[in-house]
């Protein structure tokens, strides 16, 4: 729940003789995750054999999609290959070969037989724009002064042509014979003598000429009625050729879907195999696995090989494990926060997952910013509606229901403590009230945004310490001394805070005094000299890139930079308060704006339909604002205090579709 | 999700923090620094493509794979981008990520020609580690093109995605010209055709910025184009035109019909983007000039991106923008790699380099 789950790189050595029930065993159970591992292998071996399989493999796979589309078969099957299924290339292939023999002649004419309806139809639509003509079009192409070129072109490209500076150089025409809003059909016009122009014009403007058949001498309407004679009889040598195919496909359809799923376990597997590192007469394969599958994972390879030799290494959460895959185990609730963390990034392998924290604070400042009773039971149910999915418009967002329904929930929780519901604010008691209480309301939001921004910079400090780095954990920013120094900071702004607006003072001269001797010296330690600070750590060299000069200004621009982000992330938190008053706010103005139109008085049918709607408009306007600046104070303020991301996906080895999906 | 500034909200400050994680010109000229391709792989290591470069294997740590991983890192951008940005710009942002998908498309298509040629076993894995990385987020069956070993057969492939219109045409010149430039070009045109389409689209601030950005690509490219078809193809009126677009955000069609009409190129294009000088002498010689006046482009285009981060955030002009942005950094690296692992001296690769040109 709080890390992601512990992955373990087995390291394997397999017999040559094993291999293929080994590969199987570890794609049926699709929990290992493998890792390209051919650099261990042998290089004088050449490259591996099983690179050809591979490739054996998917080209027949193809053959058998091919077939599928032939017979009109769907493309999904089911089921996993059997775990004694030996089929191997030869057999499969012969398989395939049988079926293809049987349904090839059948294909074959529909093929031939559709090309030849296509060709006919082509030369039938060619021809509609002239079959009104009454003389030979063949004698065109005689013409002994005319250059001309009827054909099809792309609409886009005509206009091109239309408007081709360079063509009007020459005499010559354009007609457009067919209208159409894709591909009009054309006729380009002009003289023999400036053919080459012509010529190219058009071929540049891919212009496609027309193939009429050699044989049309006639005139068009002639050749039309022929054409369209041969159009019926195709037609219905298609329907019987059609009614033939679904009868083999009757036949076939087992078999069919039997072949297509071998094939595509064995081309998986044999994928798998030519990415193993090859030795002599054994095999390494290496991967990962989740460590609490290990065991069962062990206990089924013995089976499958005696002689397997299995090393397995448990990755710890540290930096050189950063390659492991990345599963995050959310259970229940927590879960529907995982989106908000995947959207920023998903989490390296040595890293907290924030999941389970931004599944507290999310809806906790949410709720703050949208506290009404009514207002966050109607987002809860909002929320549930998404993630029932009953709607079916709203499916494509069924995965922030959870997030909305936790929000709404919040929202009501502060509802009762603003003591408001849908505005009306003298109907439950409250402890607060934000627009009563403005001064203390900011405050507090402020001091919320200290605190979480102080978890934020101890977890960074934990995940350094998970990841054993030092020079992280001491001088980063966000580390040890990036820590002193927002403390100081927060003294010396706690007391300018109270002094400017409260005109109190709240901490002693002494303690001021200290604070400013301590963040002087942690701006140096956590600013100025991190970097080569910490290069110190993993290098145990101390070095100043760039020259004292280019150092001296980069530093300038750094503590700058680092005090502006330190207030700006404090203060930035003020805005949990403000939506809270914001919020108050706008509801106030419902009901003004409610009395004006009810004629001074709260009641009457233009009072209260000001109410349900204005009430409506503040759900849907603060709802969708309090969203984004939730999600802002996390992924600016929050997150980038401890949360690095850039965590690989854990794709693990499946051999069937099933498994896949 | 509404546009404006509730459905910028998110992906302005996601993109905000995707930006700040982009490399500056002082990195980039520090990697420079790195006296081979290891120590800049090391140093590498150090920047935000860490994580990246992490992955790769002692034994896979060449520079074709450590461009990938680079590459990679503007894919994950993009995704990134795609899923946060509103509904109704996300088309725009889609293909504009098809760009990747056409140059793997050329670079499948290529492959494919020069195993023809020179009558060797096509090979997947040659071709797979120049490709950009776009994991599922790609229509082209890549594998199977490049290993049905012809152009008709691997084109056959695309039946049924927008590749297809465009290639219809344009296999028709190829069987009887065998030669890939009528197909690339049909692509090209298809390609910014759409691209411009759905910039055209949007409403609004979108609109406005969105075909700022799209505008000032749409224009780089149209420009070299003209150049490059006057000057090196030395194509005749009709087929410069017909091989360019009508449209731009700066380069107007009357500038890429005076350049195919044979008016001066170097006053044009001084005209167009002032902070280019002396563009005779780069077209005295155009296999070296050419690729140096597209760099000035690129620059201009930076500059450009940069710029369109000041002021209002709610629109899709910054989310395009830092798409440019990263994509020209990675550039900018991949010149890095390249010429560190060929041992090249800072003379040579350093007009190539983008970003440094913003210290100036």
């Amino acid at each position: 729940m709080f890390f992601p789950r512990a992955m373990t790189e087995v390291e394997l050595i397999v017999p040559a003789k094993d291999l293929v029930a080994v590969t199987k065993a570890l794609g049926s159970r699709g929990n290992f995750q493998q890792i390209d591992s051919t650099y261990l292998g042998l290089e004088n071996l050449g490259p591996s054999s099983w690179q050809d399989t591979s490739a054996s493999y998917s080209a027949l796979e193809r053959r058998v999609q091919v077939l599928a589309q032939n017979l009109n078969l769907s493309e999904e099957y089911s089921g996993s290959p059997k775990a004694d299924s030996d089929a191997d290339l030869n057999t499969l292939q012969a398989g395939v070969e049988h079926i293809e023999a049987n349904v090839k002649d059948t294909v074959d004419q529909m093929s031939s037989e559709k090309k030849r309806l296509e060709q006919l139809e082509s030369q039938l639509q060619q021809l509609q724009p002239i079959a009104d003509l009454n003389y030979e079009i063949g004698a065109l192409r005689k013409s002994k002064y005319l250059y001309s070129i009827t054909g099809v072109i792309q609409a886009d490209n005509l206009d091109r042509l239309l408007n081709n500076a360079g063509l009007s150089r020459v005499p010559y025409t354009i007609f457009k014979l067919r209208d159409d809003p894709k591909k009009p059909l054309v006729w380009l016009l002009g003289p023999r003598s400036h053919s080459d122009v012509i010529e190219r014009a058009a071929r540049s403007a891919f212009l496609a000429p027309l193939v009429l058949p050699d044989e049309l001498n006639g005139t068009p309407s002639e050749t039309v009625k022929e054409i369209t004679v041969a159009i019926d009889a195709s037609k219905k040598k298609i329907s019987e050729l059609e009614r033939a195919i679904a009868k083999l496909a009757d036949t076939h359809k087992k078999q069919l879907h039997e072949l297509w799923r071998d094939v595509h376990a064995n081309r998986v597997m044999a994928d798998a195999i030519a990415r193993f590192g090859q030795l002599r007469h054994t095999y390494i394969v290496v991967g990962w696995v989740p460590a609490s599958d290990v065991d069962s994972l062990i206990q089924q390879l013995k089976k499958v090989s005696k002689e397997i030799l299995v090393e397995v290494r448990l990755a710890g959460p540290t930096e050189h494990n950063s390659n492991a895959p990345v599963e995050l185990q959310n259970p229940g609730f927590l879960g529907w926060f995982e989106l908000l963390v995947k959207t920023f990034a998903r989490p390296r392998y040595e890293e907290l997952d924030p999941t389970f924290l931004i599944a507290v604070t999310f809806p906790l400042l949410y709720g703050a910013m949208y506290g009404d009773v009514g207002h966050g039971l109607v987002l809860a149910a909002f929320g549930w509606l998404l993630k029932s999915k009953v709607v079916p418009a709203l499916r494509s967002m069924a995965s922030l229901g959870g997030i909305l329904i936790a929000s709404g929930l919040s929202g009501t929780i502060f509802g009762f403590l603003f003591g408001s519901v849908f505005g009306f604010e003298e109907v439950l008691p409250h402890v607060i009230r934000p627009s009563e209480s403005i001064l203390q309301i900011l405050g507090l939001a402020i001091g919320v945004g200290m605190l979480l921004l102080n978890v934020g910079i101890l977890l960074n400090l934990y995940n350094a310490v998970r990841a054993r780095d030092w020079g992280r954990f001491f001088f980063d920013s966000n580390g040890l001394a990036g820590w002193i120094l927002y403390l100081s900071f927060s003294v010396i702004f706690v007391q300018a805070v109270g002094n400017l607006i409260l005109k109190i003072t709240i901490f002693p001269s002494y303690v001021m005094a200290i604070a400013a001797v301590v963040m002087a010296i942690t701006t140096l330690i956590a600013v100025v000299f991190s970097h080569p600070l910490q290069h110190w750590m993993e290098e145990h060299h101390f070095v100043i890139e760039g020259g004292a000069v280019m150092f001296g200004v980069q530093a300038f621009f750094e503590v700058f930079e680092k005090f502006i982000s330190m207030f700006s992330n404090t203060v930035s938190y003020v805005r949990v308060g403000a939506f809270a008053i914001v919020h108050a706010g706008f509801t106030g103005a419902v009901f003004v704006i409610a009395k004006l139109v009810g004629g001074g008085h709260e009641a009457g049918f233009g009072y209260w339909a000001v109410v349900v709607f204005g009430n409506i408009f503040v759900i849907m306007l603060e709802g969708f604002i309090v969203f984004i600046q939730t999600m802002r104070l996390h992924y600016y303020e929050f997150f980038t205090k401890f949360f690095q991301g850039g965590g690989s996906t854990y794709e693990p080895l499946v051999l069937s579709t099933a498994q896949e999906k | 999700m509404a546009g404006g500034v509730s459905g910028y909200a998110a992906i302005s400050s996601r993109v905000r923090a995707m930006y700040a994680d982009l490399l500056s010109p002082q990195d980039i000229v520090r990697l420079s620094d790195a006296p081979d391709f290891s120590s800049l792989f090391t140093s590498l290591k150090g920047t935000s493509y860490g994580p990246y470069l992490d992955g790769l294997k002692d034994k896979d740590i060449n520079p074709r794979k450590t461009v990938v991983q680079i590459k990679s890192r503007v894919a994950k951008s993009y995704y990134s981008v795609v899923q946060m940005s509103p509904v109704e710009t996300r088309p725009l942002v889609k293909q504009l990520y098809r760009y990747f998908e056409l140059g793997n498309l050329k670079a499948v298509l290529r492959s494919i020609v020069a195993v023809q040629r020179s009558s060797e076993i096509s090979s997947w894995d040659r071709v797979r580690d120049v490709l950009f990385p776009l994991g599922a987020e790609t229509v082209i069956p890549a594998q199977a093109m490049v290993e049905s070993g012809n152009i008709t057969a691997a084109v056959e492939l695309l039946n049924g995605t927008p590749y297809e219109e465009p290639l219809a045409f344009a296999m028709k010149r190829y069987s009887t010209e065998q030669n890939l430039f009528p197909i690339e070009v049909a692509l090209d045109l298809s390609y910014w055709r759409r691209l411009w389409a759905e910039a055209k689209k949007l409403t609004g601030a979108d609109r406005e910025h969105g075909v700022k950005i799209i505008g000032s690509l749409v224009d780089m490219n149209n420009l070299m184009w003209a150049v490059r078809y006057k000057v090196y193809h030395k194509l005749s009126e009709e087929e410069v035109i017909n091989y360019t677009l009508p449209f731009g955000y700066h380069v107007l069609d009357s500038d890429i019909r005076a350049i195919a009409a044979g008016a001066d190129i170097a006053s044009t294009i001084s005209r167009l983007y002032p902070g280019i000088s002396d563009v005779s002498t780069l077209l005295e010689d155009p296999r070296t000039g050419l690729p140096k006046l597209e760099v000035m482009l690129k620059r201009a285009l930076l500059k450009r991106c940069l710029a369109a981060f000041v002021g209002s955030p709610f629109h899709i002009g910054i989310p395009l923008a830092f798409l440019v942005t990263s994509d020209l950094e990675a550039q900018d690296l991949t010149v890095l790699v390249e010429a560190k692992s060929t041992n090249l001296s800072e003379d040579e690769y350093r007009p190539f380099l983008l970003k440094p040109s913003l210290l100036n």
